[in-house]
């Protein structure tokens, strides 16, 4: 009996023995990591970051951003927009090639278009491209001009164009919503699409014929690793090249060897939205008084180890419309307290404010699973309780939390939620703070200015940069000053990239590979 | 020979059992609040986009509605597409199948290679420094968290001596192989305890009996003894076990798979549910409940094959 366990251990010795170690890298190659699973492979269906990815490489836009969020040439070499800002004339390159060899054209461009608008296809962006119940027109003029009718002139339209041009010679006539093309695309992007191993990888290829020229990469991995931890670790066992970073494990990012670590802001803010139709949160001097009493540098400091900044404004810092200039209700648990006392919430039992015999007391909600928001609503309780206001947390799951925020009718049944908005690169915020997007819409808090309803129609039909500033600044100001959100956070990127990946573009809201063309593996060119 | 007749009935029984389960999973997965297009949520998506997205996935028809279509494609083998992903739910599900085979397979092989001598032996040598250490040992790998394990082990297979891969599944005969080591490992040191119990216990059963003190009176060497008259007898539950284990083979570890990135079945069950993908939880649960059925009867078979007793009382 006792050769029979022998035998065994020597099996498995040679199980473990056979495994050398011979790294995955081959030069050229690029290993990225993706957090989710990729749903579906085609721009016009897909709404989530893995699978736009890899799309970003795979396809091409008539535009595209730069690393300052500029929005700049890809197909269309160039535009114009007429005087009354209702037609966008785009004018094509002649050289751009889809990666089966067939020409783009403008008619491509006209068929991704109007896929969008087909109610038929289930794309989340149609509403992009409708404005007010009307559908924008598509049209070409010859191969090369493509253009863009709006019922009126709409500003936020150039954000959009950058959507990845689908190959009509592929598509047309065939149900978009299912078609084989969504898990072997062709694109006219940098990479040519290899292979996609489901729920384990995606390789890319080089595109020797891109226009912009073959790009210095061979090759890239886009390989999906869900848990956190993991992704990590395949950075420390040299098994990717890139990888985010959370807080938790900065400082051991920061002692590794080989790697550079990148810190950005993202268009994202976190915020504890507060419910405009319940009592105490009509009350401004209420509102007040808890921006006053929370001290956003702890929950920075507890939450993130202060690897985030404060936000202050419904806009993001690294956005062009940012406003630096507005009330930022700076940590005063002084005036915090005055405030409620004017308006009539006197220290009760246990310390709790009342008022009418009520007490000054709120819910609120999070959803479960993140971590962040959920500490962050027990720091608030605890921040909060020190002016007299007793705050309960609820933590629901993510589909029921939403289910009551997108309540139909009536009253929505909630005092308060920390949630967070990730912001598009144009300023264009109609569908959070517009009064006409409740109670169907995102303005679930139920915010209403009737300056604010009029600055945001304005600010999307006004083309000039210069003005719509001005606009989106004093939108800025009077939504900092009303506070119908406390303005918790903004987080920050942080990633890890291999330093023996050079070309990278500028640490910002864009990400580090702008540039996918020009990124290189060094020692290798 | 009433045998194939048996098998027949049983065959059939599994048909309205499949009805029950996909009805009452059915109706309590559309009780569950959220929708799919949950996922879309975000600043620049209408709300009627969503509603027509969910129009065109058939969710504003009733629920009965929505069964009896899905009841009657599924009966000619059509499962539907999933949401999001767009692609047939049983080519999805069928994308996953290689990968959860593979790993689950071989951790059960590996479990087995093991749990089977170490419960036979700690039996044999019940209440010596064997047996307590093989009970340690069992009481610790059910008691340690697997994430945790698994993750240790990537630290120190990977990270430390850099030896073995740490996520994925690669590519090629030997590639795999390598990727497969750590998680196969977590699950066999997570694993084998229960099934090394089991196995113990059936041991001491068998070892009290008194045909086994015939053998050792007759003088036959304790390894004949052991191995060729205990071990026979002493296996019988876990052909029920194993039985059971059958539906695992297909569905896969979720936290295992989590953290060594491994595309299995876990993965894509858990994902459908938190998205709400009702056409992709039905597939899953559906397949599932197939298996633990088949595994179950499966089990009885063996079980009659592997015991006469058992064939002779049904012959009465």
């Amino acid at each position: 009996m006792n050769k029979t366990i022998i035998i065994f251990l020597l099996s498995l010795t040679c199980f473990f023995g056979c495994a050398g170690n011979s790294p995955v890298k081959n030069n050229g190659t690029l290993v990225f990591t993706l957090g989710g699973d990729i749903s579906v492979l085609n721009p016009i269906l897909s709404s989530d970051t893995a699978s736009s990815a890899v799309e970003g490489v795979v396809f091409s836009g008539l535009t595209k951003v730069n690393e300052y969020l500029d929005i700049i040439p890809d197909i269309a070499k160039s535009w114009t927009i007429s005087k009354d800002g209702r037609i966008y004339t785009f004018y094509l390159r002649n050289d751009v090639y889809w990666h089966d060899g067939a020409k783009l054209t403008a008619y491509d461009a006209k068929f991704t278009f109007d896929s969008i608008l087909d109610p038929k296809v289930n794309s989340v962006r149609r509403g992009d491209y409708i404005i007010d119940g009307t559908a924008i027109k598509f049209e070409t003029r010859g191969p090369y001009i493509f253009r863009a009718v709006m019922p009126k002139p709409f500003a936020p339209f150039l954000s959009r164009v950058g959507m990845g041009i689908l190959p009509k010679h592929l598509l047309e006539g065939k149900d978009i919503n299912t078609s084989e093309f969504n898990s072997k695309p062709v694109g006219s992007g940098p990479f040519i699409f290899r292979e996609w191993v489901s729920a384990d990888r995606v390789v890319v290829e080089q595109n020797p014929r891109y226009y912009g020229g073959a790009p210095k990469l061979e090759k890239i991995v886009f390989r999906i690793i869900p848990d956190e931890n993991s992704r990590f670790i395949a950075l420390e066992a040299g098994q990717t090249d890139v990888c985010d970073i959370p807080a938790k494990d900065y400082s051991r990012a920061k002692a590794m060897k080989g790697v550079n670590i990148f810190e950005y802001e993202s268009l994202l803010y976190v915020y504890l939205g507060l419910n405009q139709k319940k009592e105490i949160f009509s009350d401004k001097r209420v509102r007040k008084a808890l921006a006053y009493a929370t001290d956003k540098g702890q929950l920075i400091q507890l939450i993130f180890r202060g690897l985030a900044s404060p936000a202050y404004s419904p806009m993001s810092p690294v956005g062009w419309t940012y406003d630096d200039n507005v009330e930022k209700y700076g940590f005063n648990v002084q005036n915090a307290k005055r405030l409620l006392d004017e308006a009539g919430w006197r220290e009760g039992e246990n310390g709790i404010r009342e008022k009418d015999g009520k007490k000054l007391e709120f819910t609120i909600l999070v959803n479960q699973g993140n971590k962040e928001r959920e500490k962050a609503a027990v720091i608030l309780q605890w921040q909060y309780k020190k002016i007299g206001v007793k705050v309960n947390v609820r933590v629901m799951e993510w589909s029921s939390l939403l289910r009551i925020l997108n309540a139909k009718s009536g009253e929505k049944d909630f005092d308060a939620v920390i949630i967070g908005w990730s912001l598009g690169i144009d300023p264009d915020s109609y569908s959070i703070w517009h009064s006409s997007q409740y109670p169907l819409g995102l303005n679930f808090i139920a915010y209403s200015n009737k300056e604010v309803d009029r600055l945001l129609e304005e600010g999307r039909t006004t083309i000039d940069k210069t003005e719509r500033k001005k606009i989106y600044g004093n939108i800025q100001k009077i939504i900092a000053e009303e506070q119908p959100y406390i303005f918790l956070w903004y987080p920050r990127s942080i990633v890890a990239v291999a330093d023996r990946v050079g070309g990278l573009s500028k640490p910002g809201p864009a990400g580090l590979f702008v540039d996918i063309e020009k990124v290189y593996i060094k020692g290798n060119y | 020979m009433k045998m194939p007749r048996y098998i027949l009935k049983r065959l059939i029984s599994v048909v309205p059992l499949l009805i029950g389960i996909s009805l009452i999973s059915f109706f309590v997965m559309h009780l569950a609040p959220g929708d799919p297009t949950a996922l879309f949520v975000d600043p620049s998506v209408a709300p009627q986009e969503l509603a027509r997205i969910r129009a065109n996935w058939g969710l504003d028809r009733p629920v009965f509605v929505q069964y009896f279509f899905w009841l009657k494609n599924a009966v000619r083998g059509d499962f539907g597409t999933a949401y999001i992903l767009n692609r047939p739910v049983m080519q999805i599900i069928a994308e996953r199948i290689p990968a959860t085979l593979l790993l689950m397979g071989t951790s059960l092989f590996f479990i087995l290679l093991i749990a089977v001598p170490l419960g036979v032996m700690s039996a044999y040598k019940k209440g010596g420094i064997f047996d307590n250490i093989v009970s340690v040992l069992s009481f610790a790998g059910m008691s340690i968290p697997s994430f945790w394990l698994a993750l240790m082990l990537m630290l120190m297979f990977s990270v430390q001596f850099n030896l073995l891969p740490a996520t994925g599944m690669g590519e090629g005969f030997a590639d795999i192989a390598r990727h497969l080591v750590l998680p196969v490992l977590t699950m066999v040191l997570i694993g084998f305890a229960g099934l090394t119990r089991y196995v113990r216990s059936g041991t001491i059963e068998v070892l009290r009996q008194n045909y086994i003190r015939a053998a050792r009176a007759k003088g036959l060497p304790e390894r004949t003894v052991l191995f060729k008259h205990a071990l026979r007898n002493s296996l019988l539950p876990l052909i029920t076990i194993l039985g059971m284990t059958i539906p695992d083979l297909f569905a896969g570890a979720f936290i295992i798979e989590t953290i060594f990135a491994w595309p299995g079945m876990g993965r894509l069950g858990v994902g459908a549910i938190f998205s709400r993908n009702y056409p992709l939880i039905m597939g899953v649960v559906f397949i599932s409940s197939f298996l633990i059925i088949i595994g179950n009867l499966t089990a009885d078979l063996l079980y009659s094959v592997a015991d006469p007793r058992i064939r002779a009382g049904r012959k009465d």
